[in-house]
């Protein structure tokens, strides 16, 4: 009896390590991870100077985690313990109620110092603006949706206060500042922000765009919503793996544009341009990305350092009115709505464009009277707005 | 190599274990030295040199300790062969070079003088082989964390050892037991200690302060106990029998009861050479007051070149003494909750100086652990850091006491004269146990995984 107890515990534990091993070994190594998005370690070169260093044995532990069968399932495993163990966050993201997402930014990950920059670096701009400016320049900084779902949240999760700091951006920028915090608090409780994904909704965006046009004094105009995908996991997901519902993607088409068959919308005379291009794209959504992981990129072709859209707009109030828009992701689905109210549109990306900001605003400022604005959502802002 | 890896556990592991078995018996030794090696070089492909010498260095003492064996030159060797092991341990460990300390040193350094100490003694025959001697040395199951293995407790087992399939099923549930230890309850309650010893000192709280040093004190007992396990059960599979290192330290009721409990292959080693030789309690209480102090003192430093490890001793050195001559015997007589309570404050603390190393976070530590931090005595912070460790708290508590075991003993206590209910239990503990142990090992693996996930963002923005 004790032997046979013995035996049976010998075949199922060592039957795990050495089964597990013979799986291992026999498994083809894997180039990339679609799971974590990154390539993954190949096997180290021998030589013995890495040896000696310590630098071989280390590569080849990272190679053998890296390359161990069912990595994806392990890690899986581990996330789903972490939460029946009660876990109120995976890899810096909150699990929220109704099963959200949000991502964790913490006051103790902004360095006041780079704040002071942020801002020293905006007033230069409104200084620039009130000498040789020839347009309206606006400053729209986004909060997070840890500032705006704040009741969502777990249980005395904190969080950095972005109030404090757009009330910093307002001595510092004065009316040059639109905060959309009331509006979006006002609308907390519809999809404002993916449930999957660090970005505001086209909805969300929406809203945004209702404050810039009062700002404006310009009138809005009416839009179509079109869906375009129901089974968006964003990168929230991507850090957790851990989601209980898919996001909707909607497309907000102004009225007056053809909706076509394949989720983008045309009309005779838009041209988008990419990266100083010669050849123009008719629309400023990209179908394609609608099939793969990061669908987000359907807004104006994922990220690019510089566009131009000559909107085609037959508006009278359109006519001869320029734009500069410096931004971050979340301006991309943002820019859409401004199509009806300008004829050509600038979009400037600092964080893929280290370009000399105030050559770039007078080189285009000089064909026409150009308004500008500057569209981030606040931590982007605090950790990427940077020009020279 | 650490025992909680992907190398070594499907890789280093099992190829050792087919070469091992597969070989005739008395080529199992040179199998085990050759593997010692490879498992040691892997991480420190330098200082093996330093091992390897040392292993020569006791070999060679051993035998002249015995050759001079009741001579003036015996003693002489002996010293010498102290002044080796100290001094390599005092050059890497002390000396304040900055040099990275190899790994395990302060292990076979003891282990060696031990052995050298006991032929002087005439406890044990001096080692003739030197593969035996290599194997006591350099035995990769215990070489990196213990615990402290006396050359005389496993002097005969290195010639000829004997697992049978009990033992091997025994040592791998043992191991099992080590890995989930350190894995899934010493890694995950690492990572709350962490985020209190890096709280701004405005939003520490009372409350984050005691959660933080009870999770430091939950993570050194079950990482060092989980490798204690590791190597007692690797040991097992391979027909050795280790000394036990800790004994439930967490239910000792006085501080001189947690000492039986905690770390005991080092308290014995410092009782048997360094207690007992300078008189022990023989020679009058003020005298054994003084060897109180000098051995933990030593206990101290031994963890460290810091002096808050020193200070870490001598502070455990007081109460032993207090209650030695003070409230040890009023304590016996008093509910054992109260002396609980007392000694598990006197531990946690002793784990501020452990752990935080700095005078002014530790000064800091103990400020909000009184109320008087900035955080107050709850804030934000500690409830939530609360929801969500709270429940890994209540299976840490579980872990550290012998309820489980209680619980079985209770169980067949009440079938005991049933012989039907009797062998149900145990077919139902039988089922039970492997089935637990196989989901400690497969969490084990999921954590081990999950600590290297590292997914890449391009799209972040």
């Amino acid at each position: 009896m004790k032997k046979i107890n013995a035996i049976i515990t010998l075949l199922l534990l060592g039957g795990i390590l050495f089964g597990l091993a013979v799986a291992d070994i026999c498994t083809p190594d894997r180039l990339f991870s679609e799971y974590e998005n990154r390539i993954l370690s190949a096997k180290p070169k021998f030589s013995l100077e890495k040896l000696f260093d310590g630098s071989y044995t280390k590569d080849y532990e990272t190679y053998v985690t890296d390359q161990f069968v069912g990595r994806d399932n392990w890690i899986y495993v581990k996330t789903v313990t972490d939460v029946l163990l009660g876990k109120k966050e995976i890899n810096g993201v909150y699990l929220a109620e109704e099963g959200m997402l949000i991502e964790k930014h913490e006051k103790e990950d902004i360095n006041p110092e780079t704040v002071e920059q942020r801002l020293m670096l905006l007033q230069r701009l409104t200084q620039w603006q009130e000498e040789k400016g020839t347009g309206t320049l606006r400053i729209m900084l986004v909060p997070t949706a840890d500032n705006i779902l704040t009741d969502k949240l777990p249980d005395y999760a904190p969080y950095y206060p972005q109030q404090e700091f757009l009330e910093q951006v307002k001595e510092a920028a004065g009316s040059y500042m639109i905060d959309v915090t009331n509006t979006l608090k006002e609308h907390r409780e519809e999809p404002i922000y993916y449930g999957t994904d660090h970005h505001w909704t086209t909805r969300g965006a929406y809203y945004g765009y209702l404050v810039w046009a009062a700002a404006m004094n310009m009138t809005p105009t009416s839009y179509n919503v079109q869906t375009v995908a129901t089974d968006f996991l964003g990168t929230l997901h991507s850090k957790t793996h851990w989601a209980t519902a898919p996001d909707t993607i909607e497309a907000y088409i102004p009225a007056v544009l053809q909706e076509t068959a394949d989720n983008t919308a045309s009309r005779s005379g838009m041209q988008v341009y990419y990266d100083f291009s010669e050849d123009a794209k008719d629309s400023l959504y990209e179908a394609r990305h609608l099939e793969t992981k990061n669908k987000y990129g359907y807004f104006l072709d994922d990220n690019h350092p510089f566009i131009r859209i000559e909107t085609g707009t037959q508006r009278e109030e359109a006519k001869g009115r320029q734009l500069f828009v410096i931004k971050d992701s979340y301006a991309n689905c943002f820019i859409p709505f401004l199509t009806e109210h300008y004829e050509t549109i600038y979009v400037l990306d600092l964080r893929y464009y280290r370009a000399p900001l105030f050559s770039l605003l007078e080189e285009y400022g000089a064909k026409g009277d150009m308004d500008i604005l500057v569209l981030y959502n606040v931590i982007h802002f605090i950790e990427e707005f940077q020009y020279y | 190599m650490v025992f909680s890896s992907i190398p070594f556990l499907f890789r280093f592991l099992p190829i050792f274990l087919i070469f091992y078995f597969v070989v005739p018996r008395r080529a199992r030794n040179l199998v085990l030295f050759l593997g010692s090696i490879i498992f040691y070089a892997w991480g420190e492909p330098v200082y093996i040199v330093l091992m390897l010498f040392s292993t020569l260095s006791d070999y060679v003492h051993g035998l002249l300790i015995a050759r001079y064996r009741g001579k003036k030159a015996a003693s002489c060797f002996l010293v010498s062969s102290i002044v080796i092991n100290l001094g390599l341990l005092g050059f890497f460990k002390y000396s304040g070079l900055n040099l990275p300390l190899p790994i395990g040193i302060s292990f076979y350094t003891f282990q060696t003088m031990s052995y050298t100490i006991d032929v002087y003694r005439g406890e044990v025959e001096a080692q003739r082989n030197i593969l035996d001697f290599g194997v006591f040395v350099t035995m990769f199951p215990q070489l990196i964390a213990g615990p402290i293995v006396k050359y005389k407790t496993v002097a005969a087992e290195l010639r000829e050892r004997h697992a049978s399939l009990e033992d091997m099923a025994a040592g791998i549930c043992r191991f099992t037991i080590g890995l989930g230890k350190k894995v899934l309850l010493a890694n995950n309650i690492g990572q709350l200690f962490t985020k209190a010893a890096e709280m701004p000192a405005e939003n520490l709280s009372l409350l984050m302060a005691w959660m933080g040093i009870a999770a430091y004190a939950f993570q050194i007992y079950f990482d060092f106990s989980g490798y204690s396990d590791m190597a007692i059960g690797l040991g097992r599979i391979l027909g050795f029998h280790f000394p036990e290192n800790f004994h439930y330290p967490y239910m000792a009721v006085s501080v001189t009861d947690f000492w039986r409990r905690w770390h005991m292959s080092l308290s014995s080693w410092f009782r048997e050479y360094v207690y007992i030789p300078l008189g022990g309690n023989r020679k009058g209480l003020r005298r054994q007051l003084i060897n109180i102090l000098i051995v933990w003192s030593l206990t101290g430093i031994w963890h460290g070149a810091g002096w808050n490890f020193l200070l870490w001793g001598m502070w455990f050195a007081v109460f032993l003494i207090l209650e030695k001559i003070i409230w040890g015997k009023v304590l016996l007589g008093m509910p054992k909750v109260i002396g609980w309570i007392y000694t598990m404050a006197v531990v946690l603390v002793s784990w501020c100086f452990f752990s935080l190393e700095q005078t002014d976070k530790i000064l800091l530590f103990l400020k909000s652990m009184f109320g008087f931090g900035g955080g107050g005595l709850v804030n934000g912070e500690a409830l939530y850091m609360l929801g969500n460790y709270g429940l890994l708290f209540v299976i840490l508590a579980i872990a550290a006491l012998p309820l489980g075991k209680k619980a079985v003993e209770w169980a067949r206590e009440r079938t005991q004269k049933n012989t039907k209910a009797a062998f149900a239990l145990t077919i139902c503990l039988d089922v039970t146990e492997k089935l637990f142990l196989a989901a400690v090992l497969l969490l084990s693996i999921a954590n081990i995984v999950d600590a290297s996930y590292n997914p890449f963002l391009y799209f972040r923005f």
